[in-house]
């Protein structure tokens, strides 16, 4: 305890504040929660320096707390938030945007106030709640969005359902933009991502529709049903002027059409997760489970699309899609299986991935997962600066190690055995260090 | 009667797997499948009184979480002429309500040491869990829209004793192919052993890029079986035929139904072949079904135990 209250000073650490587009070596020292840093040179380190815990930090990245912009808590308990919470810290994550779909579900402001109380942490708010678009999230009527917005929720979705009703979505909007408050959509068209036969009863589809699904005999949803909804909603956004986001753009024609209502100035911002810039189709082929996502893993053609337009800014923000799963609804036969899987532990390292692949700036990938998610739901992030009380993490950029779901503390991870390159060493919140394995650098 | 062709004039050596279950045909080599068929096709004209029942002690669980009567008594009448002890266990959906997971009921009938699983499940990849975690052999049975691994070897041990060959033929593959994991085991099978196959559907029931499993594809019944040697036709479900994947049994039947006037396009003597149960007048006219010159509904049913005698007996050698 006591060496933690001790001042820190950091010496060459990297600075990288996308916010001040600042990317620069120097010292800092943090005393009493509070920074102060120096520009680099040597006779700017403290004279005292003994009385700091101090630590050499050459080649190392101080940059803010990532910005996890959607994320599943599935039940607002304090067991699940205590996990959560220690996943988030340990990896980097120091503010996450809530969706709604949990037990209770939060649609509604009492949900919506009792999630923000329960998660009030270090008093610095951790968790922001999105409210659900439609009561129950079931598409077929406006859930109090006002009411909602007052106590807190930051935007609006129902994910991962898709508003499928044109009308109902029309009107979401329209009351969202008098909010000015984000809509975020997980874009699916319902009626063409399975099979429903003559009696009514649907099978939903599995995974992408593709040779790969033929050969496994599984139930395929077309890329198009995702790109089918966007087109449709981007009508919609240009009739009511919401800010309109699509959650997971998971496919190559998706990130066409947002690419062409950027340039004729339509209020879009997109988001995707890890696993559709580094993983395809193929991954299914053993019916491991752990790959059943939604959206499904397309195929190389879509994955590549993804990651290019990531460098080229069309994809705005990267975040985990953290959804956790029991490990007994993974172990079933594909069908029966649960969807989803934990991603806020490997988001850090898998987005720093991206660096290797070109040569787009350590900044602007940082940027994804920290200024743009603050921007769109337009909650502010702590600048690094002198005086300003200490908010960020500290990360070695360059460690290679694979992923292991045994050090996991959520799972499933479809990542299991990969290798990534990136680790959190530090997180500090509000002034107090909350994650320390600094002194293992 | 048609005459039968036989390949081998001594008997042949137990059939030679890679792996001690039997999942899927993809993966599986020319080698293995003919070794299969070879054996299957001896044990076909043996008399079964006078088999040597090897597999004395050898237990077998039958485990269908699907119902079935032809499969389930093919794989029992086959474990019991090789002295297998085989034991039927119906999962009925009780015991799923009752909330037991897969692999509960999986490691409940593994605690009891039986040596090979024989599995039939409505979801694809069920048999593939079970191998994961279990220690005795699994044999695919049927798996959802997967595949159904001694279905496609019956089919060709049929056609190999009819028409005497298999490699260069022409086959067709006709009906609700999207659905039938039939179909995908006989592309596999038939492609590795160098069938020409010709899969035949409505575009509603034909699967997304099937052709990159190197068959070539056809919406018209007429042009897929120009020339064949064989047709195999797929079961059309009920529930598909009025108005979902097919606007009704007779527009099917006009289009997709075999009588004897479509099956002129195909080779003189080709023959007819359908896993069961058969929907006639849907997929078939029932006179063609009933023409023994052509049909061979009948004798996949017998050859059906020949092949899963040649399967068990394998599967029991691969696991030594």
């Amino acid at each position: 305890m006591h060496k933690n209250n001790n001042p820190i000073l950091l010496k060459n650490i990297r600075v990288i504040d996308p916010s001040q587009n600042l990317d620069q070596e120097m010292n800092i020292t943090i005393k009493n929660g509070i920074i102060s840093y120096f520009e680099n040179s040597e006779k700017n380190i403290p004279l005292n320096e003994n009385d700091f815990r101090s630590i050499n930090c050459k080649d190392k990245i101080l940059s803010p707390g990532i910005f996890d912009l959607r994320v599943y808590l599935n039940e607002t308990n304090n067991e699940n938030v205590t996990i959560l919470k220690n996943a988030a810290i340990k990896s980097g994550v120091l503010k996450m945007g809530i969706l709604p779909f949990q037990k209770p579900l939060l649609d509604n402001p009492i949900m919506i106030e009792h999630l923000i109380e329960k998660t009030n942490f270090n008093n610095d708010k951790f968790f922001y709640p999105y409210g659900g678009a439609t009561k129950e999230l079931k598409g077929n009527e406006i859930a109090e969005l006002g009411l909602m917005a007052e106590v807190g929720a930051i935007g609006f979705t129902d994910a991962p359902n898709c508003i499928q009703d044109s009308l109902v979505m029309r009107r979401v909007m329209s009351y969202a933009k008098m909010l000015e408050k984000p809509i975020l959509q997980n874009p699916e068209d319902k009626s063409l991502a399975g099979l429903t036969a003559s009696n009514s009863t649907t099978i939903q589809g599995e995974m992408n529709e593709g040779e790969v699904s033929t050969r496994l005999g599984l139930v395929g949803i077309p890329s198009c049903a995702e790109v089918i909804i966007v087109e449709r909603d981007l009508r919609l956004a240009e009739l009511t002027g919401v800010h309109y986001h699509v959650s997971n753009v998971s496919t190559k024609k998706t990130v066409e059409v947002i690419k062409r209502a950027k340039l004729n100035g339509i209020r879009i911002t997109c988001d995707t997760s890890p696993p559709y810039f580094s993983l395809n189709e193929l991954e299914l082929s053993t019916y491991d489970t752990s790959f059943k996502l939604s959206p499904p893993l397309r195929n190389e053609e879509d994955r590549i699309a993804i990651q290019n337009a990531i460098f080229d800014d069309t994809i705005d923000i990267i975040t985990s899609d953290h959804k956790p799963m029991s490990n007994d609804t993974k172990i079933l036969p594909f069908t029966s299986a649960s969807t989803g899987a934990s991603g806020i532990e490997t988001l850090l390292p898998l987005t720093l991935n991206l660096i290797n692949k070109s040569d787009v700036s350590i900044m602007n990938i940082l940027k994804k997962i920290t200024l743009n998610p603050s921007k769109l739901l337009k909650v502010k992030i702590p600048k690094i600066k002198s005086n300003e009380k200490a908010n960020f993490i500290i990360f070695d950029p360059n460690e290679q190690y694979l992923i292991n779901k045994d050090f996991l503390q959520t799972s499933p991870t479809p990542f299991h055995g990969r290798p990534v390159q990136g680790k959190n060493y530090m997180s500090m919140m509000n002034g107090e260090i909350v994650f320390d394995n600094i002194d293992l650098l | 009667m048609n005459k039968i062709h036989k390949i081998n004039k001594k008997p042949p050596p137990i059939a030679t797997l890679n792996s001690k279950n039997l999942l899927s045909i993809e993966g599986m080599n020319k080698l293995e499948i003919n070794s299969l068929l070879d054996r299957a096709d001896y044990f076909a004209d043996l008399d079964p009184l006078k088999i040597i029942k090897t597999l004395n002690g050898y237990v077998i669980l039958n485990v269908f979480f699907e119902n079935s009567t032809r499969t389930r008594v093919s794989f029992e009448l086959a474990g019991r002429r090789l002295g297998a002890e085989v034991i039927n266990i119906s999962v009925d959906k009780s015991s799923i309500k009752k909330g037991e997971s897969l692999l509960d009921t999986a490691n409940t009938l593994s605690a009891m040491k039986p040596n090979l699983l024989i599995v039939r499940h409505p979801e694809s990849g069920a048999p593939k869990l079970f191998s994961d975690y279990l220690n005795c052999s699994i044999v695919n049975a049927g798996d959802g829209r997967h595949e159904h691994p001694t279905q496609a070897l019956l089919d060709a041990l049929t056609i190999r004793r009819r028409l005497g060959r298999i490699e260069g033929l022409k086959i067709a593959i006709c009906g609700d192919i999207l659905n039938s994991r039939v179909a995908r085991s006989n592309i596999h099978l038939l492609t590795t052993l160098g069938v020409e196959v010709r899969c035949i559907a409505p575009p509603t029931l034909m699967p997304k890029s099937l052709e990159n499993l190197g068959v070539n594809c056809f919406n018209s019944l007429k042009d897929g079986i120009n020339n064949v040697n064989a047709i195999m036709l797929l079961r059309l479900q009920n529930e598909r035929m009025s108005g979902t994947e097919s606007p009704s049994k007779r527009e099917y039947y006009r289009f997709y139904g075999l009588d004897e006037e479509k099956l002129r396009m195909a080779h003189h003597d080709a023959v007819i072949m359908h896993p069961g149960p058969m929907n006639r007048g849907v997929e078939i006219a029932s006179s063609l079904a009933d023409n023994e010159d052509r049909s061979l509904i009948k004798t996949q049913v017998e050859i059906g135990v020949a092949i899963r005698m040649a399967t068990i007996e394998a599967v029991y050698n691969a696991q030594k």
